[in-house]
């Protein structure tokens, strides 16, 4: 039996807001085998991002575990690279000089002086070339979020976590990163696939990048399905969402989705 | 920028005028000095002119040329009224020429004065900002003492610091050193609401961001909290910088034996009202410069945010 790298068993996470707690995340289990994309969705508010946090190291949850290569979780650590949504790069530094810092911060054992060239290399896949210089106040949201997944590229860790990197870029900017971002993970096959944990509320974009689909239901969070994306690689989005499996699928997730949220509020005067 | 925009400005025309106005015949009974406010006048124009050459900003030239356009009409008035037909009382309005040639008369004993200001201020500044910055980075950062001292600063800082004068009289032994602990109190609260208002203030996606990069503590603090809070540091900075001055040139009226106040006070009190005026403006140039070049570091420092 293959141990997968990332194994979450009954995550309990108990959220408190004005001093009341309550059930953000309950028993939630699934794994993330190495090197696979597997996407978290729901409706906002059933904990998606709370998980990520859990992931992430920065919330420590109520009940039950989540080991990384067969050991238990504790705090953060560079052996993650992380892109949020926001702020992932510190707004004083120069877009080249976040990714050396993350370097510095992950590798230890880069040298000092080869920082800025591992940078450069980076920069250049992710398309910003010569932007290096630039802060990222200076750089469209879509330009930061290519920063930040070349940071986390650039520590070079084997995990990879996302929270809705691309939910506030523009449709246009969100459909080229989603692209960009198939295409560095997937890559020419020379190097091991990351694996990655990807939080969205899209479904077209969880269907396109990933492996498996864990599908969630709020209140409180718990796993509805998991579903696997029957999808071959490399994908081409084009080709992809013209064809009737696709559509199918589509309709599948949408279900799972939403029923969910009909039955909450209870039947069929629902208009979603 | 066409020539038309650098060189064709009216403030050329105003200094052609001020020029021409000194060719009318003093009426004052005591010396002007009309030859010393014209070599003023070319003077600043020279550097207008240099500046209409060199500057590459728009904006920026024209802001310099129109502010030395205002200074032309301003001495052209001045002569008017006090050299030219006497109007005003010499004794109290002493014409432009005079203070020109006061400010080179007494250079050396304004230098000294300013340099005495100046070292009190930066000692004040400098050593409340050092003490100031960590101190709030430490107390704004653990969030349980960080909102008591959010109250128990709002009450020092209400205390306008002149009144700490007599005391800090008893307590020191020279009046150097009282003025160094009014201006570093001066300095202080402003600084520390600030710096623990930014901490206070940090995105805590920011604070996240770090933590996810394994960022130590102490790191986090000063390589991230730090630059998070900047503005905010800045404003307090700037508070501290100007209520400083006031005390200062104040507390140097009160006791001193030199410093910007000190001159102005000591010649008022003979009714040497040139020199009087001569001390204003040059304490006016001082923190206007002063407040020029923290600006400059500031925009520095804060040049990523925007």
């Amino acid at each position: 039996m293959t141990t997968n790298k990332i194994e979450i068993k009954d995550l309990t996470v108990n959220y408190i807001e004005n001093k009341r707690s309550f059930n953000a995340l309950h028993d939630v289990s699934f794994g993330v085998a190495d090197g696979e994309f597997v996407s978290v969705i729901g409706a906002s508010g059933c904990g998606k991002s709370t998980l990520l946090s859990v992931l992430e190291g920065l919330y420590a949850p109520a009940g039950g575990t989540v080991q990384i290569d067969g050991k238990e979780l504790r705090g953060t650590g560079t052996e993650r690279g992380v892109v949020f949504q926001h702020y992932s790069l510190f707004p004083w530094m120069t877009t080249k000089k976040n990714i050396e810092f993350g370097i510095k911060q992950a590798r230890k054992d880069v040298k000092r002086g080869d920082r800025s060239r591992i940078a450069d290399e980076y920069l250049t896949k992710v398309g910003l070339d010569g932007f290096g210089s630039k802060y990222p106040s200076q750089l469209s949201g879509g330009m930061q979020q290519r920063a930040a997944i070349a940071r986390a590229l650039a520590m070079n860790t084997e995990i990879l976590l996302m929270d809705e990197p691309f939910s506030a870029i523009d449709p246009k900017n969100r459909v080229i990163l989603q692209e960009l971002l198939l295409k560095l993970w997937e890559g020419d096959g020379s190097e091991p696939r990351k694996t990655v944990v990807f939080v969205t509320h899209d479904i077209d974009e969880a269907i396109l990048l990933s492996d498996k689909i864990v599908v969630l239901t709020a209140h409180p969070g718990t796993v509805n399905e998991v579903v696997n994306v029957p999808f071959d690689r490399p994908r081409k989005r084009d080709e992809l969402v013209r064809t009737d499996e696709y559509s199918k699928f589509r309709n599948r997730l949408l279900s799972l989705l939403y029923n969910d949220i009909a039955e909450r509020i209870g039947g069929d005067e629902v208009v979603l | 920028m066409t020539i038309k925009k650098r060189y064709l400005r009216i403030a050329h025309i105003l200094f052609i005028a001020l020029l021409l106005i000194q060719l009318l015949p003093d009426q004052a009974t005591y010396p002007v000095y009309t030859s010393l406010l014209v070599r003023f006048a070319v003077g600043t124009e020279i550097v207008v002119l240099i500046a209409s050459a060199l500057v590459k900003k728009e904006e920026s030239l024209a802001l310099l040329v129109d502010i030395a356009g205002f200074l032309f009409v301003f001495l052209a008035i001045w002569s008017l009224v006090t050299a030219k037909y006497n109007y005003l009382n010499p004794q109290l309005f002493p014409a432009p020429g005079k203070i020109v040639h006061q400010f080179v008369v007494d250079r050396e004993k304004i230098w000294t004065n300013v340099r005495s200001s100046l070292l009190t201020i930066i000692k004040g500044f400098v050593l409340a900002t050092a003490v100031a910055v960590p101190l709030g980075l430490f107390i704004g950062w653990s969030a349980r003492v960080g909102s008591a001292a959010t109250y128990i600063t709002k009450f020092f800082s209400s205390i306008p610091p002149i009144v700490y004068i007599p005391y800090g009289i008893a307590l020191l032994p020279t009046f150097k050193s009282v003025s160094v602990f009014v201006i570093f109190l001066a300095t202080f609260w402003p600084v520390f609401a600030g710096t623990m208002s930014g901490v206070l203030g940090v995105d805590k996606k920011i604070i996240d961001s770090a933590k996810v990069l394994n960022v130590g503590k102490l790191e986090t603090l000063f390589k991230v909290i730090l630059p998070a809070s900047l503005q905010q540091i800045f404003l307090g900075c700037n508070q501290g910088l100007s209520v400083s001055f006031i005390l200062l040139t104040s507390a140097e009226m009160i006791a001193a034996k030199d410093g910007m106040g000190y001159y102005v006070k000591y010649y008022s009190d003979f009714g040497d009202y040139t020199r009087t005026i001569t001390g204003l403006l040059v304490i006016g140039f001082v923190v206007i410069g002063v407040t020029f070049l923290f600006n400059k570091l500031q925009n520095r420092l804060l040049k990523w945010k925007h």
